[in-house]
């Protein structure tokens, strides 16, 4: 039905932040008014990265991707690059990775079904060697996986020691990891895992043992998508995410182990969420640019444009994926995938139509990459660098989340500190909030979700179940278990693990022993029975 | 709002880290009145236990993966627990859903309104 | 419905034999406050028993505390069992327990039993059935029964009416709550754990405490044991405090005096709580319904209408079992 038009509803973004019905000049802040001139690839940035935006450097389609064995992670990446992506990520079985368990520890033997079921069974290198069979690794920009902190250690080492067994120059050799904060801590609490201090320490030694052998390597990469798709609103996840940056770049000044430039560009990748609200969206990278300038010239003296250029990485919100006649998805996917090309993203990841179903099927992985080809080749998106630049309403909520922002994080700071802010649960407390105040407007009729709280008949001819992958992920993961036991050098591994418990025990980098212990085929429960050890569990502050 | 008296279990069958769901769920039952018992990441062996020692009037899962490690759950409780009704939500492709559904599970996927699983609560514990 | 007591007498059979679903299910009985068949309580003397209590501020660490500290107890005592008491809401009446989350590792062991309860309504830290659940537990053969109390401040002080042993937990970095606690949760202790020691503030903490403590004789001066809940670490100190504890209660009678008053509270706490069953049933009936409408009309006194109905509300015949079943059922 019509609804009359209603001026006493409350015009806000999602965020909060109250719209009016249009902007005029003046709107826009004063202090923001003077960067208005700032070319696109001029600090501070908000404005872009490069002059020359897209038409030189078209965003890389980079999507997660990986299930079952190895070989059929290998075979869907194979399908993906394809198909047309620039990138690819490698993503590990879940349930074994996150935990640093093996297939055969009884969390997983009586959850055997789950093995494989998002990523791929990788414990040792030889998986990790089968995986990463005849990928670009030194042409394309490769996701080693580790997106979990207590585990990205060991998936660099195993990706890194398999390029180094094919001849490859580390030095070279172009990729990321990820070992990120917010998934590790805020939005998916594993069942066990190492402190957050710990894990500090996993992250700088990361960023010091790449600063002096993989120079062209991305260490770590802090992804905004997993405390955003947690609850957090966008001037939060900015907020949030440079109060993460923040404590890398303390920890290594602390040390003094490497320049703080060189730490602050090898964390100056990461990763936003795009949402629904599309202009909100596009000027929150906008505004994540320029408070990366803002924060290095200020806070740490640093003012090298290339070190003071943020590099964004997308993915779109997999929350606003419905179950519910889940076509719509790829409208919503290619929406989400707008605002961030609008916004100057370097990177995007669209999510599956099938995302609330399960993890992407071939086709709906294939859809991902046309929608962003779509966008790429047939909308000359690509022909004008920021092209929301001096939109007054653009530029006035790009300050207002700026403004924001900032004070999300000195909230942040007051608390002890984005570490702090993670132990006491004062972060989750305030992701919790917003889920809540969301269900709540959908009840009451506010937040409207098509195909879920509207419009919810569905005559679509298309059945879209979930893609279940395959069904020997288990059994043959165990295999390849007692395999390598059965063959590798026992002496070898069993020196590189007394090496790695040595080194953790010290405050010696942990990389090197960690290179060695992937060398001499250690396995990934091995690896995790040394830390749990060495480190207790987090003290997890929810109760689910 | 009347005081139900009535106990309820919430539990996650996968070894994934997805809370929001079971929180807001758990929140919301609370809020109706329902005395929630958490206990998080639990093997079958584990809800049975729970279940059996709480005293719950219904056993909630929270699904994270295959349909297969969550009928394990739902099979040993409907054994143990004669009677006992199970409803559920997470990752429920509609082949799962079926299939737990043909065991007499309440389903929920994502999507679902909290009334209605209020309602559904009510309706499971004899209240309405 | 079947009588409910022939019912419950049975269950209480059985979970006295050992069947801990029947044991769970009179727990529950309890909470709604049915009647149950008696229980012998006539255990002050009985050394063999023991009821420890774990209180302190909200996320203290008391669910962790006490997961580790049953690993420690296991090791000499063949079973443990363990009351976790939440708060209810007091607008929906609902509760979120979630300490069981903590004792995850104690989850199938035979030899543990753990139970969630809701303080619903009741106040003082613990809920109206954890005294009657306890004794429950000790009569069904789980002679070590640990209580968590909810979050407590000040007030809420009811563990020291049912437990054995009080064990106050406090967090390093908590200056101003002793003070502000002097009265209260510092006077009740029987042993101190400052808990995440781990944490800043260890040092001051053990002061505060120590000021507080220090103007006491020696002989009444509690422990302090320093822990780390979620690494284990003091546990064994812990088992040892409250082993020591339960013996010199034991020996200088003090155990036994406790006991006996606490059945004089417990006495006069149920039959506070029978005497509002009946007086909210007598508040139904007409003779109620009437003597409200005297005293609008102004032709009686309340407290003549008082003298008037006590002693019906108190002679009003006692509800059959049946009828106790509370409403929730219906
Ligand atoms: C948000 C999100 C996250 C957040 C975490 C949020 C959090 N703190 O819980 C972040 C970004 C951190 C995250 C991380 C990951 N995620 Co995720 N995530 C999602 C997403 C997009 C939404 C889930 C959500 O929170 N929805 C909101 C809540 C309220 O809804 P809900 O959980 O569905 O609950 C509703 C109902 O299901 C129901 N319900 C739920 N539980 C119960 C219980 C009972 C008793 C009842 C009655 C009802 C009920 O009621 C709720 C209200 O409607 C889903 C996809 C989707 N759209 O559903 C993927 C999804 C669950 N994630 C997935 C995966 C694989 C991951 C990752 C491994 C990374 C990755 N590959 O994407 C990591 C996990 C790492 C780890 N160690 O666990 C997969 C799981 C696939 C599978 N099992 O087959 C999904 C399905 C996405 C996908 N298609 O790949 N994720
Ligand atoms: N650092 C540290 N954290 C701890 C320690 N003990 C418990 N915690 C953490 O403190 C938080 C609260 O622990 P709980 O055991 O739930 O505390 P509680 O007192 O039972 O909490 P309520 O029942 O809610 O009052 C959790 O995050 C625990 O992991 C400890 O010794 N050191
Ligand atoms: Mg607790």
């Amino acid at each position: 039905m019509q609804q009359p038009p209603d001026d006493s509803r409350d015009w806000v973004s999602a965020s909060g932040i109250p719209l009016k019905s249009y902007y005029m000049a003046e709107d826009v802040p004063a202090a923001h008014q003077k960067v208005l001139d700032a070319a696109p690839g001029e600090a501070p940035f908000h404005r872009g990265s490069y002059p020359t935006g897209y038409r030189t450097k078209p965003w890389r389609i980079f999507q997660l991707s990986g299930f079952g064995k190895p070989e059929d992670e290998n075979e869907r990446i194979q399908f993906l690059l394809e198909q047309g992506e620039t990138g690819f990520i490698m993503e590990h079985d879940r349930n074994t990775a996150d935990h640093l368990y093996n297939v055969d520890h009884p969390e997983v033997l009586a959850r055997r079904e789950d093995v494989g079921l998002t990523g791929a069974v990788m414990q040792s290198v030889r998986d990790i060697d089968i995986c990463m069979k005849d990928l670009p690794i030194g042409t394309s920009y490769g996701h080693a996986g580790g997106a979990v902190v207590q585990h990205a250690p060991f998936a660099l080492a195993g990706y890194w020691t398999v390029a180094k067994q094919r001849g490859f120059d580390l030095s070279r050799l172009p990729g990321t990891g990820q070992s990120d904060f917010f998934l590790t801590y805020l939005g998916c609490v594993t069942k066990q895992q190492i402190p957050t201090d710990a894990g500090l320490r996993f992250n700088a030694d990361i960023m010091e043992f790449c600063d002096e052998h993989l120079p062209r390597w991305v260490p770590v990469s802090i992804a905004g998508y997993n405390g955003a798709d947690s609850g957090l609103n966008a001037p939060q996840e900015l907020g949030a995410l440079f109060a993460n940056a923040v404590e890398y770049l303390e920890e290594i000044k602390r040390r003094g182990t490497m320049p703080i430039a060189r730490a602050a560009r090898a964390c100056g990748g990461v990763s936003f969420r795009m949402s629904m609200d599309i202009f909100e969206e596009a000027s929150k990278l906008r505004a994540a640019r320029l408070m990366w300038t803002q924060l290095l010239s200020e806070r740490y003296d640093v003012h090298d444009p290339k070190v003071s250029n943020l590099r964004i990485h997308c993915v779109t919100a997999g929350s606003r994926m419905t179950y519910q006649q889940p076509i719509n998805n790829i409208v919503r996917g290619t929406l989400m995938g707008l605002a961030a090309a609008l916004g100057g993203v370097q990177s995007l990841g669209v999510s599956g139509y099938d995302e609330a179903l399960s993890i992407p099927s071939e086709h709906a992985h294939q859809m991902s990459v046309r929608i962003q080809q779509v966008l790429q080749e047939e909308t000359n998106i690509a022909a004008v660098t920021d092209p929301l630049g001096g939109s007054y309403y653009v530029e006035t909520l790009t300050a207002q989340l700026i403004e924001r922002a900032w004070a999300f994080f000195d909230e942040i700071q007051e608390q002890g500190g984005f570490l702090a802010a993670l132990d006491s649960g004062w972060m989750h407390q305030k992701a919790a909030e917003n889920q809540h105040k969301e269900f709540m407007a959908q009840s009451d009729g506010t937040q409207k979700i098509i195909g879920v709280t509207d419009h919810t008949d569905d005559i679509s001819p298309f059945e879209v179940d979930g893609f279940m992958g395959v069904d020997d992920a288990f059994d043959v993961a165990l295999a390849r278990l007692e395999e390598v036991k059965r063959t590798r050098h026992e002496k070898a591994a069993g020196s590189a693990m007394r090496e790695l418990e040595t080194v953790l025990r010290s405050d010696r980098n942990i990389m090197p022993a960690m290179m060695t212990a992937l060398e001499s085929e250690v396995t990934l429960g091995e690896v995790g029975d040394i830390y749990r050890e060495a480190f207790g569990d987090w003290a997890t502050p929810i109760q689910t | 709002m009347a005081d139900t008296g009535k106990r309820i279990l919430m539990a996650k069958t996968g070894l994934d880290g997805h809370w929001r769901g079971p929180t807001i769920v758990a929140t919301a039952l609370r809020d109706a009145g329902f005395e929630v018992i958490m206990i998080g990441m639990a093997r079958s062996d584990e809800v049975l236990q729970a279940a059996i020692d709480e005293d719950v009037d219904l056993v909630g899962l929270n699904i994270g993966g295959h349909i297969d490690v969550a009928l394990r759950a739902v099979e040993l409780v409907q054994t143990e627990c004669e009677g006992m009704p199970i409803f559920c939500g997470g990752v429920v492709p509609p082949h799962a859903k079926r299939r737990l559904e043909a065991l007499g599970v309440e389903v929920f996927p994502p999507g679902s309104q909290l009334p209605d699983i209020v309602d559904s609560a009510r309706r499971l514990t004899g209240i309405a | 419905m079947t009588s409910s007591t022939d019912t419950l007498t049975d269950m209480l059979a059985r979970a006295h034999a050992g069947d801990r679903r029947a044991l769970a299910r009179v727990i529950s009985a309890i909470e709604r406050g049915e009647r149950l068949p008696g229980i012998p309580l006539g255990d002050a003397e009985d050394a063999a028993k023991l009821c420890v209590g774990i209180t302190g501020a909200p996320g203290a660490g008391k669910s962790t505390l006490v997961s580790a500290l049953t690993d420690e107890l296991l090791k000499t005592s063949p079973s443990a069992a363990v009351l976790a008491v939440d708060p209810s809401s007091p607008i929906s009446r609902g509760a979120l327990l979630g300490d069981r989350v903590r004792m995850h590792r104690h989850a199938t062991r035979p030899e543990v039993f753990i139970r969630s309860m809701a303080t619903r309504s009741h106040h003082g830290g613990l809920a109206g059935a954890t005294q009657a659940s306890r004794r429950l537990l000790q009569y069904c053969a789980w002679p070590l029964v640990l209580i968590e109390t909810v979050g407590v401040g000040q007030v809420e002080l009811d563990i020291v009416n049912t437990a054995d042993i009080a064990v106050v937990v406090l967090n390093p970095g908590w200056g101003d709550e002793i003070q502000a606690n002097k009265a209260g949760l510092m006077e009740i202790a029987d042993i101190f754990v400052i808990n995440k020691a781990d944490r800043p503030g260890l040092e001051s903490t053990r002061r505060d405490i120590d000021a507080v403590i220090m103007t006491r004789p020696e002989s009444q001066r509690p422990p302090v044991i320093e822990t780390v809940a979620t690494e284990g670490v003091g546990m064994e100190s812990l088992a040892q405090a409250i082993t020591e504890v339960h013996q010199s209660l034991t020996g200088t009678g003090e155990l036994a005096r406790r006991r006996y008053a606490q059945l004089g509270m417990e006495l006069s706490q149920q039959m506070s709580r029978r005497f509002s069953q009946q007086l909210e049933r007598y508040a139904d009936c007409p003779a109620f319904a009437a003597a409200v409408a005297q005293l609008a009309a102004g032709s009686v006194s309340i407290e003549a209408a008082i003298d008037e109905m006590l002693p019906q509300v108190v002679n009003s015949v006692s509800p059959s079992q049946d009828e106790s079943v509370p409403s929730g059922e219906q």
